[in-house]
């Protein structure tokens, strides 16, 4: 579904990204890991559109990505969440939603005018249903800025959902989040994939990558160093070496 | 009691005014330019009342639409410069609209005189309401049938799709992009809502100052347009309305006995509401 | 031809003023990422300043009015920040930028008010001066003002690039957070670079006020549109940029003029603006 082929985004002499080779199948669920600045958080704004590529392709459904603006990559079905969560904090719980109802299929259902300037009706059960799935009903008119820590990670995980993308980019999810949480995480990304949602996983939380996914590329300076199911990650020298150092 | 219908139309015009940059600013784009859309609109509609005969309200229609054109056409190359590089081109636009007016002449003879804007002296006797028998209690009601209409369009957006994106986008350009919204469609959209509003208000002053010139749609001008939501706050389309009131009938006319200290008191009472309440008047939204 | 490029060489000449002015916006949005609206204005108000000496010793000598042009400027530079960035959140910049508006509309009126709407007589030095260079006249004054600009410009370099205060004024400029952990006290920086650009407006306002002979509160709007077109022009920040752009914006205001005449000339300089805005938004040295 999605291939980078020989990707690389460099920043002055900075490699951010270096000829990296990726795939991710359609209903897969794909870790990225690697220490820190190995390009993870790169390579999905680079899939995302905030920047160009330097060299190389990205193909998303065979489509090529390059030059195609963020709100264009939404279009076809790539949504993705932030690192530092980018809510709109003025803005409600239901809004934050509202806004993000840019889909095809949003737009098919409903006309210009209704989608733009109608008022809530049309889309309350949608929304509902969102709300249900990430807990947050109770808040739904709560500003996003009240929100505490855990919620505003579930609304940005909401909001990502409120495009019905077919590809999910997930930078760190799990980041600040314990146990019971990851664990809520964990078991909503699998219902996400039993939906038929792609998802590419960027994490540094071992508990969840390696419990949830099928398949992990492990990244270093830019480049794939391994890449293989969970357990053959966990054994590879390389990957050891990558994150302790050393021998 | 002309004196107050008096006020209630400056009010009224004042509020289309800040109105058109309150959209805007929703967007995050504070913009300088108000004054120069307000300014052909009011030249517009001047012309066609009084040059072409034409009626007062399609006049305002005509001025409306020009004044939404302008602010389009502005639009798109704003969306190249961010943030306060804004605010010195649309101040630059501004100030060279002022100056175009300025040097501005189309004089018809109507009867033994010329009528028509000419250069520096501006454009005299743009006297529709007179001449039609409008009372000032009349011309107060019509302006304020618009002032309303904006604010209930306005008020209709704020709780529409449209407004909650025009304010993600203010808030947050790239989650916006990043969840699919056009910031091209939205942000030149809202400029052009604000050229009309402005357009509007501009053919209005027009009327019912009866004489217009460049010195009219200055910097002072733009500036009153952005202060009045700034200082009422963004959450809703009555702080900019309470602004104006607050400004022009407090300030101004109720410290009239002060004389020409007004314009020195507005810029001492914005420093002084900008230190006071960083937020405006009507503050942020709850939190 | 000749006229053509004695009008351009008065131009850049008259255009380090220009400069001096460009310098006081880029410096404090470098620092401070906001724009001090009320620069230019303030900087005709530091010249005003200078005038009181005038009245308190009649034959006052003309250096004597720069140098109080000079200091007005800096303290009218410390009153601003006072009034418009001490105390208003750093997060809100929207108050910020209105709260110098104010101050620009007040300090307007509050020249028209003092002077009652007069314009007043400024003192020149050199004004009977004029060198003669190979073909052109060179204005006694005009090199006056250039070479105090280049003076007043080399100092700030200087300090900016030679001295521990510049150090510091360029730390916070980069990383204001950063900057205050390492012990920098970022309201002094803030306060002192203000102080400085009062300074250098302040004998802006001054030599402008030389050249013309005369000033008058008419001045500060379009003042406040070309030091911002000069800001512009020479990107955000780029003090040595400001300096370039400044020069340029003096020359081709003359050109403008000799070319158009004075109603039309400001259109032009208008038009020069957007036609940086659309192609280079960064500034003349911008890696666009």
């Amino acid at each position: 579904m999605l291939e980078l082929k020989a990707a690389s985004r460099h920043f002055g002499g900075v490699r951010a990204v270096d000829g990296l080779d990726f795939r991710v199948a359609e209903g897969e669920i794909v870790g990225l890991i690697g220490p820190n600045g190995s390009g993870k958080s790169t390579a999905v704004n680079l899939v995302a559109g905030l920047f160009p590529l330097t060299s190389g392709s990205i193909t998303f459904k065979g489509e090529n990505l390059e030059s195609l603006p963020m709100h264009k990559r939404l279009q076809l079905g790539i949504a993705r969440t932030f690192q530092n969560i980018r809510l709109f904090s003025q803005l409600s719980v239901w809004q934050n939603l509202w806004v993000a109802q840019n889909s095809p299929e949003d737009r098919a259902r409903r006309g210009f005018f209704a989608r733009w300037l109608g008022g809530q009706k049309g889309v309350r059960r949608e929304i509902a249903e969102l709300l249900e799935f990430s807990g947050l009903a109770a808040k739904q008119d709560e500003l996003a800025a009240n929100l505490a820590f855990g919620e505003q990670r579930r609304l940005e995980l909401a909001r990502a959902l409120a495009t019905r993308p077919k590809l999910l980019l997930l930078d760190e999810p799990a980041a600040g989040m314990n146990s019971e949480e990851i664990g809520q995480l964990r078991s909503r990304i699998l219902q996400l994939r039993s939906r038929g949602i792609t998802i590419v996983l960027v994490e540094h939380v071992m508990e969840l990558v390696m419990g949830v996914t099928d398949r992990i590329a492990v990244l270093n300076f830019g480049q794939k160093i391994a890449e293989g199911t969970p357990a053959q990650v966990q054994a590879d020298p390389l990957v050891r070496k990558a994150y302790l150092g050393g021998a | 009691m002309d004196f107050y219908y008096g006020m209630a139309q400056l009010i009224g015009v004042h509020t289309l005014l800040g109105l058109s940059a309150y959209i805007v600013l929703l967007t995050g784009q504070v913009s300088m330019a108000q004054a120069a859309f307000f300014a052909i609109g009011a030249y517009t509609a001047g012309m066609l009342t009084v040059l072409a005969g034409w009626h007062i309200v399609p006049a305002l229609g005509a001025s409306s639409i020009l004044g939404a054109a302008s602010a389009c056409a502005v639009g798109f190359p704003a969306l190249r410069v961010k943030g306060l590089m804004l605010v010195i081109a649309t101040l630059a636009f501004g100030e060279g609209v002022r100056l175009f007016f300025f040097n501005f002449d189309y004089q018809i003879a109507k009867g033994n005189i010329k009528v028509g804007p000419l250069g520096g002296e501006g454009f005299r006797q743009i006297r529709f309401f007179p001449e039609n028998g409008w009372t000032t209690f009349d011309v107060m009601l019509f302006i304020w049938v618009f002032a309303l209409l904006a604010m209930a369009v306005l008020w209709w957006f704020d709780r529409s799709r449209y407004g909650a994106v025009l304010r993600a986008v203010g808030e947050d350009e790239l989650a916006a992009q990043s969840v699919g919204v056009n910031l091209t469609a939205v942000k030149v959209s809202a400029m052009t809502v604000g050229g009309a509003i402005a357009g509007v208000g501009g053919g209005l002053y027009a009327h019912y100052t009866t004489h217009i010139e460049h010195s009219s749609f200055n910097v002072l001008v733009a500036t009153f347009a952005i202060a009045y939501p700034i200082v009422g706050g963004l959450s809703n389309v009555f702080g900019t309305l309470a602004a104006v009131i607050f400004v022009q009938a407090f300030l101004v006319e109720g410290l009239r006995d002060l004389g020409d200290w007004r314009n020195l008191l507005f810029g001492a009472l914005i420093v002084l509401a900008m230190n006071l309440r960083p937020h405006g008047l009507f503050g942020r939204r709850h939190a | 031809m000749l006229d053509f490029l004695q009008v351009v060489v008065d131009g850049l000449l008259f255009g380090a003023t220009y400069a001096l002015i460009g310098i006081g916006f880029t410096l404090v949005f470098g620092v401070m990422h906001k724009i001090n609206m009320s620069y230019a204005a303030a900087s005709i108000g530091g010249a005003y300043l200078g005038l009181l000496v005038l009245k308190v010793m009649a034959g006052a000598p003309a250096w004597l009015v720069f140098l109080c042009g000079f200091l007005g400027g800096g303290a009218l530079g410390y009153v601003v920040y006072l009034a418009c960035f001490h105390f208003i959140p750093y997060s809100s910049p929207l108050a910020t930028l209105m709260s110098t508006v104010g101050m620009l509309l007040l300090i307007d009126e509050i020249i028209v008010h003092a002077t009652e709407g007069r314009p007043l007589n400024y003192p020149a030095m050199f004004d009977d001066v004029m060198l003669r260079a190979g073909e052109f006249s060179l204005r006694g004054d005009l090199l006056l003002v250039f070479g105090v600009s280049v003076a007043c410009m080399a100092g700030l370099l200087i300090l900016l690039y030679r001295t521990k205060l510049g150090l510091a004024t360029r730390a916070v400029s980069q990383q204001p957070t950063a900057a205050q952990l390492c012990g920098i006290r970022i309201a002094r920086v803030n306060a002192v670079t203000f102080v400085i650009t009062g300074l250098l407006g302040g004998i802006a306002g001054a030599l402008i006020g030389a050249s013309v002979g005369t000033l008058s509160p008419l001045l500060t709007l379009p003042l406040t549109v070309k030091g911002l077109i000069v800001t512009v022009i020479g990107g955000l920040g780029n003090v040595p940029g400001a300096i370039i752009a400044g020069l340029l914006v003096g020359a081709f205001e003359n050109v403008f003029q000799l070319w158009r005449g004075v109603t039309e000339r400001d259109l032009y300089v208008m038009l020069l603006l957007f036609v940086f805005l659309v192609f280079r938004p960064g500034g003349l040295f911008s890696k666009s």
